[in-house]
């Protein structure tokens, strides 16, 4: 009785209420575009970008900006070299990924270890600050839901025959160039903007978890980016009324609740395959039945 | 007679900074079926990439159906609606949620930005008479990654005929497939031809198929080695100077 009544009484915080819906949006928003993200093979990058994302803050705090404004900026011009980088370079794009995020987020980190009044944010950036998100935060990740949305419904085709095989795509008049661009800036903008409230070391994981959850369910493209987003929103909404409840940080709580929907999404997945199986044993097994016998 | 459907003039292709198709110049008459063979790493690939556009020209035009392939490979979303293109293969890791049925109404809608549920009906039974004509209907709710390897390029070819096409591409298609399913494969495609009237390019390896099947074999070794009616180009001297003089040219009796 007593969580119930400290329950109502967070929710009827404002400053709760917008976390709430700051992380339903966001949450949703990670499902949404890491339902294709994943399929892309793209949840490594999304992981280096919001670890290079430091560097941006890093950049705002040193020039005096508002490091959100200088942060999507940053995110943007930064996938695009990472992209030209991948592209141009004969080394695997793993280990060039990984040499770019973590010379980054060392210099961010020893950047900011220099200055005096970002010692103690530096674990806000890092596991994010869900409750302080502000109402222009809330504005920005809407419209980007909007735009996301909107975008992959009307490319649903050219994405998923990008995904199978980029040639085909072409050959059929897909714009393999424009589509790969902008979902990748589509991809940094929206780390860019999910930073504050997840943190840049959980970021990828609103990107991967709900989608690969979504993934191991679904057998139908639309449903799986539908489920996807759905699974994203809906993780990150309990996940903070747990951290409400028990007092724990937010980014970590909802990433344990992604991970709790996805380990249910295993455990329904292999259920599902193991009756397939034994259905298709029992078939095997059945003895064939002659219909001229009397 | 029929203008060709494709016209490539002096065309040369750069990849990894060396000349890998070399002034290559060759029609493909309407309804007919060309093969293009030779040796691995001889550009067959990259001179197919850049007929479609997907890869830029040193030099050289290319004309598909009246229209002249852009420098950066564009071609009227018209034109580009009536190309059908066959890879070698399609990114399947895991389960990737697609069913037959979806993959195969991607093929029916035009090319450009449009809501998915626009034309929904039309889709619906353009795609169930392309799985018929393919033998397919038994997998329309499969996913993609449980097929077999024959059943998959089946199911390309579904992807291909779910709207009529005036040229199709294949790269190696038959790459991968045993005997029967090759067999299968094969006579769906020539059935599937005669009836839509496509004119085919297919990069091949199988020259007793090639032999059997195409109107044209265009012999690609950088520089197009050979061009022809298949008696005349798949000789034992053409294919020793094509593929080199280690090819020892065998040929079933049963393929005549």
């Amino acid at each position: 009785m007593d969580e119930i009544n400290t329950l109502m009484l967070i929710l009827a915080e404002p400053f709760m209420q917008r976390a709430l819906v700051g992380g339903l949006l966001t949450g949703t928003l990670g499902g949404l575009l890491g339902s294709i993200a994943v399929l892309r093979q793209l949840s490594f990058f999304s992981d280096a970008l919001g670890h290079s994302a430091l560097l941006g803050i890093t950049l705002g705090i040193l020039i005096g900006v508002n490091p959100m404004l200088v942060l999507i900026p940053f995110a943007i011009v930064f996938a695009l070299l990472i992209n030209q980088l991948v592209e141009r370079s004969s080394l695997p794009t793993d280990a060039l990924l990984n040499i770019v995020y973590s010379s980054s987020l060392a210099a961010a980190i020893l950047a900011l270890s220099r200055i005096e009044t970002y010692r103690g944010g530096i674990r806000q950036l890092l596991f994010g600050d869900i409750l302080g998100i502000s109402q222009l935060d809330l504005i920005i990740v809407t419209i980007l839901l909007i735009t996301a949305t909107i975008y992959l419904v009307m490319s649903l085709r050219a994405q998923v025959l990008l995904t199978l095989n980029a040639d085909l795509a072409g050959a059929v008049g897909v714009n393999i160039k424009i589509h790969r661009l902008a979902f990748i800036v589509l991809l940094a903008v929206v780390v860019a903007v999910s930073i504050k409230a997840v943190g840049v070391l959980l970021i990828s994981a609103f990107v991967v978890i709900p989608a690969c959850a979504g993934r191991l369910l679904c057998r139908r493209f639309p449903i799986y980016i539908l489920s996807s987003a759905i699974l994203g929103g809906s993780c990150a909404l309990l996940g903070l009324l747990a951290s409400g409840l028990t007092n724990l940080p937010s980014g970590p709580s909802v990433v344990m609740v992604q991970f709790m929907g996805f380990i249910t999404a295993l455990v329904l997945s292999s259920n599902r395959f193991k009756r397939k199986e034994d259905a298709s044993q029992e078939l095997s097994q059945t003895p064939d039945v002659n219909l001229n016998d009397p | 007679m029929l203008s060709p459907v494709l016209m490539a003039s002096g065309l040369c292709v750069e990849r990894s900074g060396r000349l890998a198709v070399d002034d290559v110049s060759f029609a493909l008459e309407a309804e007919s079926d060309t093969a293009l063979v030779g040796p691995n790493g001889a550009g067959k690939s990259t001179l197919v990439a850049a007929l479609l556009g997907l890869l830029p020209r040193k030099s050289g035009n290319v004309e598909i159906l009246g229209h002249c392939l852009t420098a950066d490979g564009r071609l009227p979303r018209s034109i580009r609606a009536q190309i059908a293109y066959v890879p070698q293969s399609l990114a399947l890791q895991g389960l990737f949620p697609i069913s037959v049925k979806e993959f195969v109404g991607f093929g029916f809608d035009p090319p450009g930005p449009r809501f998915p549920w626009k034309g929904h009906r039309k889709r619906q039974q353009s795609v169930e008479q392309a799985l018929q004509r393919t033998d397919c209907v038994d997998l329309r709710s499969q996913l993609l990654s449980e097929l077999s390897g024959g059943q998959l390029k089946r199911v390309m070819l579904s992807f291909c005929v779910v709207r009529p096409r005036k040229l199709l591409v294949l790269d190696e298609a038959q790459a991968g497939l045993d005997f029967p399913s090759n067999e299968r494969f094969q006579q769906l495609l020539l059935d599937l031809r005669r009836q839509e009237g496509w004119t085919v390019l297919h990069v091949s390896h199988d020259l007793d198929m090639v032999r059997r099947s195409s109107d044209q074999v265009l012999g690609l070794n950088r520089r197009l080695c050979c061009s022809g009616c298949p008696d005349h180009t798949l000789t034992p001297e053409r294919l020793q100077e094509l593929y080199g003089p280690n090819m020892v040219p065998y040929r079933h009796h049963c393929s005549g």
